[in-house]
């Protein structure tokens, strides 16, 4: 009896304090969630102010337009452009984590080609279909705008530097002294010419190019892929890199190295690497983006000078092929969450129409992504790249196979075409792999 | 932790009587309330989180459902998991034996007096003193192909034939000798804090009993300085464990740590994030296991008390 009172008698004086215990946790809990959600709506929108993301503005075009921007609608709309870091993986995350919590101030993001089909459905942008109709679309490059179609909808409007592109710069002067008229039209004449070449006039390096275990390298290999006839997706998204095509486009990108046509050392070189190689004079070959041809022309960058310089596409497997370039750049979209929708998008307008891009060109050396600038002879005279590859910009890029769940694809790839770069896999390996594990990023797709 | 745990379930509610029965332990209970609930909060509480985030299939942009151990199964058969815990575990052993011999060494010989010792030990600091990004990038330049001292020195004596950073197994060998060159210093100065409080005599009366170098070096400076190798080792072995800035950056997403994969997985694939997840309560457990190890089977002293 007694017992059982006590143990009744404890049990209350447990309850009690489990009572006591979980008024004091829940009052700690609701503080913390109070302090949570004043957090975040402290953060919010509606400044009133245009909040454009971008990388660094390194020629300070950029700024010129959004003061000329500013200037138009004095005391109505204020655009700032907020610096993001230049290289893309570092701007996506810092992106990523801020659209995630839903509380960004951005209004206009500068999206990667390969962001749009990554954000859309995560809703982290808006569709622009009522604001840039077909008539508008059909202005621009087509491949510029596929890459932002989701859905049915589209989601970014192509700018400056979009495309970029893949392209082949060649020594045409040291081509020359090697009784070379032509620059090579296959990868086998590449090899051929880079051994001869570079033997010939003493230089380093015959070919070099972007082959890192990076998105760059992906671009790099993918176009090995593309111009021996292989894919990594079809029409219908099927995985279809498991391909005798697709293997013999990584051979061939591993033969280059073995041949000793490039170094071994491109199988972890980045834009960084090569391109200084190039302007330093130890490279007849680059495979580089259309940026590379405004350094030609300013001494403290490069040795080369441009009239040393010739451009052309990227070679193919056997003549006659169809040659491919990966499409690289930037594109403007605007945050699903913001507030100021009507400005933002005045803002992309007055950012993508054909003044303000042929101002970019000019003065940043970019290439356009509207169709009537490259028969512009203001913009041909000042960026002469423009002129030179607009037939690779115009009318051989490709995009890559950008799928909602691209950055997990393009992790893969990278690695698997660096590992057949390096000849520590076989090419056959490297696409049955790739077969596997894309198609396992495809399911989650669907 | 455990004895507190044991005697609550052999006492049972006598114990817990006992403790809440007295008006005045009750009201001691509620005083340290509080501050139990912040170290709950801040240090448990991450944690448990992980632990459950681990246990369903969550992703980065919302909470899921329950999905028991998959994650941890999924996370067995990636290959690039038992890459990272391959490089780390590898890593960890041969980086810490070699600080431990080298900083060992480089301990007894400045522990003498000599001219100039003030300044051998600073200088033996400088490496340490560099922030570990900072000493991944130079040692990365200074493998690179183009410009890399190393790279031409050694292919030059011909000990290597293909670019460093081109080979993960170059790379991995390359990650260690950084971080011995880097860490050495500090495990050498707690080593040498473990021998300066030896005292003198007792060396003294092992030269009197006729105790050769050897003898005194084994029966009394090692005995005497196992505590402080302890501490070194103890601190290192983590560290090392959970090394992710100098694979990063030296490797360039090339090589693989335990903790480059969960960055990779929590921050940078949208699919991997609950295997990430899954690899982050492995590193956090098994970290515990290995200064559990250190605690109880090596009877490392956690603090003076419990002598």
């Amino acid at each position: 009896m007694t017992e059982k009172n006590e143990g009744s008698g404890a049990f209350a004086g447990r309850k009690l304090n489990r009572r006591d215990f979980l008024k004091m946790g829940g009052a700690g809990l609701a503080g913390a969630a109070l302090l949570g959600t004043a957090g975040c709506g402290g953060g919010g929108s509606g400044s009133g102010k245009i909040i454009f993301t971008m990388g660094p503005d390194a020629d300070g075009s950029i700024a010129e337009l959004i003061k000329k921007f500013n200037k138009e609608n004095k005391g109505s709309i204020e655009a700032i452009h907020r610096e993001m870091p230049a290289s893309s993986n570092g701007y996506y995350d810092k992106l990523r984590t801020e659209f995630q919590a839903g509380t960004s101030d951005i209004s206009v993001v500068g999206t990667d080609v390969i962001w749009p089909k990554q954000f859309a459905p995560q809703n982290w942008t808006m569709d622009l279909s009522d604001r840039f109709p077909a008539s508008e679309q059909e202005k621009f490059i087509p491949v510029t705008i596929s890459v932002a179609e989701y859905d049915g909808g589209i989601y970014a409007v192509p700018w400056c530097s979009c495309p970029d592109a893949g392209l082949l710069y060649y020594r045409k002067d040291l081509l020359d002294e090697s009784g070379i008229s032509a620059p090579p039209e296959t990868w086998g004449e590449l090899e051929e010419m880079a051994l001869q070449v570079s033997e010939e006039a003493g230089v380093q390096n015959g070919f070099v190019f972007q082959g890192s275990n990076y998105e760059g390298g992906v671009c790099n290999a993918l176009e090995y892929i593309w111009t021996h006839g292989g894919d990594v997706l079809d029409a219908n998204d099927n995985v279809v890199i498991d391909s005798p095509e697709a293997a013999a486009g990584l051979a061939t990108y591993n033969r280059i190295v073995t041949s000793g046509a490039a170094p071994e050392a491109v199988a972890n070189w980045t834009e960084t690497e090569s391109g200084a190689n190039f302007y330093n004079g130890d490279s007849v070959f680059i495979r580089y983006w259309p940026s590379l041809y405004g350094g030609f022309g300013d001494p403290a960058t490069s040795k080369i000078k441009p009239e040393q310089i010739g451009i052309a596409p990227i070679p193919v497997d056997k003549p006659g092929n169809p040659t491919y370039s990966c499409l690289g750049g930037w594109q403007m979209s605007i945050y699903a969450n913001t507030e100021i929708e009507e400005d933002a998008w005045k803002f992309i307008e007055f950012m993508t129409s054909e003044e303000s891009q042929k101002t970019r060109v000019i003065v940043g050396g970019y290439d356009p992504s509207r169709k009537a600038l490259y028969d512009d002879p203001e913009v041909a005279e000042a960026t002469p790249v423009v002129k030179l590859a607009s037939d690779v910009l115009l009318k051989n890029v490709k995009s890559r196979p950008v799928t909602e769940y691209y950055g997990d694809m393009s992790l893969e790839m990278a690695e698997q075409f660096n590992s057949a770069l390096k000849g520590d896999i076989s090419p056959e390996e490297a696409v049955k792999t790739l077969q596997k594990s894309l198609g396992q990023i495809m399911e989650e797709t669907q | 932790m455990s004895v507190a745990s044991a005697s609550t379930e052999k006492k049972g509610r006598g114990w817990f009587k006992e403790e809440f029965g007295n008006p005045e332990r009750r009201t001691a209970y509620y005083m340290v309330l509080p501050s139990l609930l912040i170290i709950v909060l801040v240090a448990f509480f991450p944690i448990l989180y992980g632990i459950v985030l681990s246990l369903t299939d969550s992703t980065i942009s919302g909470f899921g459902s329950f999905i028991g151990l998959e994650n941890y199964t999924d996370l067995f058969q990636d290959s690039d998991f038992g890459e990272g815990l391959y490089n780390t575990v590898i890593f960890t052993v041969v980086s810490v034996a070699l600080e431990f011999f080298i900083g060992l060494g480089i301990a007894l010989a400045i522990n003498r007096a000599f001219r100039g010792r003030g300044l051998v030990r600073a200088a033996v600091l400088v490496p340490w003193a560099f922030p570990t990004v900072i000493a991944a990038v130079m040692w990365r330049l200074m493998f690179q192909s183009q410009v890399g001292i190393v790279q031409y020195v050694a292919a030059s004596l011909g000990i290597i034939s293909e670019p460093i950073l081109s080979s993960r197994t170059l790379l991995l060998i390359g990650v260690i000798l950084v971080d011995v060159w880097k860490t050495t210093p500090f495990v050498a100065l707690l080593l040498l804090a473990g021998l300066q409080t030896i005292p003198g005599e007792v060396y003294e009366a092992a030269r009197v009993d006729g105790a050769n170098w050897m003898q005194r070096f084994f029966r009394i400076t090692l005995p005497l300085l196992k505590g402080a190798i302890l501490v070194a080792v103890l601190f290192r072995t983590l560290d090392a464990y959970r090394v992710y800035d100098l694979f990063w950056v030296l490797g360039n997403r090339e090589l693989q740590s335990l903790s480059t994969y969960v960055y990779e997985g929590v921050r940078i694939s949208q699919l991997q994030f609950g295997p990430g997840n899954a690899a982050a309560v492995f590193i956090f457990m098994t970290a515990f296991l290995i200064a559990l190890f250190f605690i109880r089977v090596l009877g490392m002293r956690t603090s003076v008390e419990e002598e």
